[in-house]
């Protein structure tokens, strides 16, 4: 199981993948706004996502889960 | 195998792999970046097509300065630079000269050509300006300048623009003479009527090579014939004018026989226009040149990975981020490369890598996320790649100043939004630091050229490599994703617009006014930074494919390394041990 992490503080812009949905390593799976960027942040694996703990639009710290994928 | 054997091979010839296989075509991405190539092929197109038609020359039984250029340079070297540049807005939309750098018998040179289909070549507003930008490119990395000279002189209706002032098209008279006081030869080939300054064109350089109906003199026929003005033109002036045109149309001062059998200015007299072009080629067959092989450290290779990926590696949104480092690995040998200091100053990525089989020094903005813990010196905010801070300033002055001893030249990737602003960062001496950079540029005494991948912004784009650095960078590069400006239009306009608002808001007026005139400067900085306006304003010497960047790359290090004026032992230098440690 892979858990997607924020890496910084930032805004939800958009959120690329739906639950159930197959990922490969690599994926853009969500954009993070942040400090006037839009950030790309990648699947840390090939898998399956098997919970979005965010929605776009949603504020984050560094550090809270976004994504998990098995 | 080469010529000759590796130097120092334990380093070079195999160094550790940068970048990945693209992960999949971003097809909008591309599309967009395919958009604005196509806006730039367009505006070159009314450049190449301006003035009169090639058929129209061609019937005179003369040659375009297009097509002496495509007969005089080997094929497949030719990188043209300012295509479109126009400061002056021409009616033209041209400066009315061709120029690049391409290999002619073998060997590097900057070449410059009349355009012979803008008014026989005369001399307009910019024109100038486009002139010295070449001689001293000429000047920087020490190769033959080569003239395709076809000059009617000043463009009459326009000599207030032209004629006089410092950076006048007199100047490069001196500039020419400069070169060669420096060991640089011109060469020039002599095309057509050269009256006045098209005469000092012709006489200025080192080896003059004419065509058999070229001529260059002090004044052309219509100067000789209107040499003593009454102060107006009546009957009797304009009866003498047509006379005396008539007079010299049929044999203009200066003509070859002049100036080969009388003063032996011209050192070759040419039958055809091609003939011109073989005695160039010959000329310079004979240039000094070091072998290709004798400064090389490996063999050349291409990329491991297509320059067409980059299409979709590079984010045509400028707010998206994207992995420099994948850029990197589509234009080095092999796609390999030496990381200085990676884990110091995280938002710049400096290295040592191959070009065409030539030691190149590499520096580029990172992009993204830079790690919680940076800038070291605050706990406030984060670092984003594209910014600067203090780390990844004093590397830059670090990598540049041991490219400078080693004689290592230097290209530079420029993505940048600014250095990091605010009272924090003037603790953290960035002001300083940056200005620091500028120094060490400065003292290292090589050749550089910048490519603006994406923006160009604020002080930033002066020290990382800027074209400001008039010693140092040899040309710019924009791309079809480059945009300059001191900040973005939003800032500028918060910036400028942001008290009149407070002002408004407390006499209880509408905003709506002073908001209007705030979109106006946000769409006036978007219009006046677009790759085209860059091009035509010499922001950038020219604007290039992605998939032509390498061949840019090429011809700058082959030209560096050609005839250098001061040289490293490989075994002496002291970068590729410092990255080793």
């Amino acid at each position: 199981m892979a858990v997607v992490e924020s890496p910084l503080a930032g805004k939800i812009l958009e959120i690329n993948v739906t639950v159930g949905q197959t990922v490969n390593e690599d994926d853009e799976i969500i954009i993070l706004e942040a400090m006037k960027m839009e950030n790309p942040i990648f699947a840390p694996s090939t898998g399956t996502v098997k919970e979005i703990k965010v929605k776009a639009g949603d504020r984050v710290n560094e550090g809270d889960v976004l994504v998990i994928i098995e | 195998m080469g010529e000759y054997g590796f130097s120092l091979h334990p380093y070079f010839k195999e160094m550790p792999g940068i970048g990945k296989d693209l992960p999949r075509e971003m097809k909008q991405n591309v599309d967009e970046i395919k958009r604005v190539e196509k806006e730039l092929a367009d505006a070159v197109k009314k450049v190449t097509d301006a003035g009169k038609a090639a058929q129209d020359i061609n019937s005179k039984g003369e040659m375009t300065a297009w097509q002496r250029i495509e007969y005089l340079v080997d094929s497949g070297t030719w990188c043209p630079l300012h295509t479109i540049y126009d400061p002056d807005t021409n009616e033209e939309g041209t400066t009315g000269v061709i120029d690049g750098l391409g290999k002619i018998a073998g060997k590097w040179a900057v070449i410059i050509a009349s355009n012979n289909q803008i008014m026989a070549g005369a001399w307009i507003p910019g024109q100038a300006d486009n002139i010295l930008r070449v001689t001293d490119m000429a000047k920087r990395l020490h190769i033959p300048l080569v003239w395709l000279l076809n000059c009617s002189g000043v463009k009459l209706t326009e000599q207030e623009e032209v004629y006089a002032n410092r950076r006048g098209n007199g100047t490069p008279f001196y500039r020419h003479a400069e070169l060669e006081k420096l060991g640089i030869p011109v060469i020039v080939g002599i095309y057509g009527t050269n009256p006045a300054g098209g005469g000092y064109h012709g006489i200025s350089p080192t080896t003059l090579i004419a065509h058999k109906d070229a001529n260059i003199a002090v004044g052309g026929g219509g100067i000789v014939s209107g040499m003593s003005p009454k102060g107006f033109i009546d009957q009797e002036t304009a009866e003498n004018l047509i006379e005396a045109t008539q007079k010299l149309n049929a044999a203009p001062p200066g003509r070859a026989e002049i100036h080969y059998l009388n003063t032996g200015f011209f050192r070759e007299i040419c039958e055809t226009e091609e003939k011109v072009l073989d005695k160039i080629k010959q000329y310079m067959k004979d240039m000094p040149a070091y072998h290709p092989d004798f400064f090389r450290v490996a063999e050349p290779a291409e990329p491991k990975y297509p320059a067409s990926d980059l299409y979709s590696l590079v984010p045509f949104n400028q707010r998206r981020v994207y992995n420099m480092k994948e850029v990197l690995a589509r234009l080095f040998d092999n796609s390999e490369h030496m990381e200085y200091r990676p884990d110091y100053g995280p938002e710049v990525y400096c290295g040592l890598a191959k070009i065409d089989g030539y030691l190149c020094g590499i520096i580029g903005n990172n992009q993204g996320v830079l790690g919680s813990n940076y800038p070291e010196y605050t706990d406030q905010y984060q670092g984003i790649g594209g910014k600067l801070y203090r780390q990844g300033l004093i590397k830059m002055s670090e990598f540049v100043t041991f490219c400078g001893r080693d004689r290592i030249p230097i290209i530079w990737l420029q993505d940048t939004t600014g250095i990091d602003v605010g009272d924090t960062a003037e603790k953290a001496e960035l002001l300083g630091l940056g200005m620091s950079l500028i120094y060490s540029i400065e003292q290292t005494d090589l050749p550089m050229i910048l490519i603006v991948l994406r923006k160009g912004t604020a002080a930033a784009h002066y020290l990382l490599g800027g074209p400001n650095g008039n010693n140092n960078n040899v040309f710019t590069l924009g791309t079809p994703t480059t945009e300059i400006y001191v900040m973005h239009g939003e800032t500028a306009a918060a910036a400028a617009y942001s008290r009149r608002l407070v002002k408004e808001k407390q006499a209880g007026k509408s905003l709506e006014p002073v908001i209007e005139k705030m979109n106006e400067m946000v769409k006036d900085y978007y219009d006046k930074s677009r790759p085209v306006y860059c091009a035509q304003k010499g922001f950038v010497d020219e604007i290039v494919r992605y998939t032509d960047l390498r061949n840019y790359c090429k011809a700058f290090v082959g030209s560096v390394y050609q005839n250098p004026t001061s040289i490293c032992a490989f075994h002496h230098m002291i970068t590729p041990r410092t990255i080793k440690g």
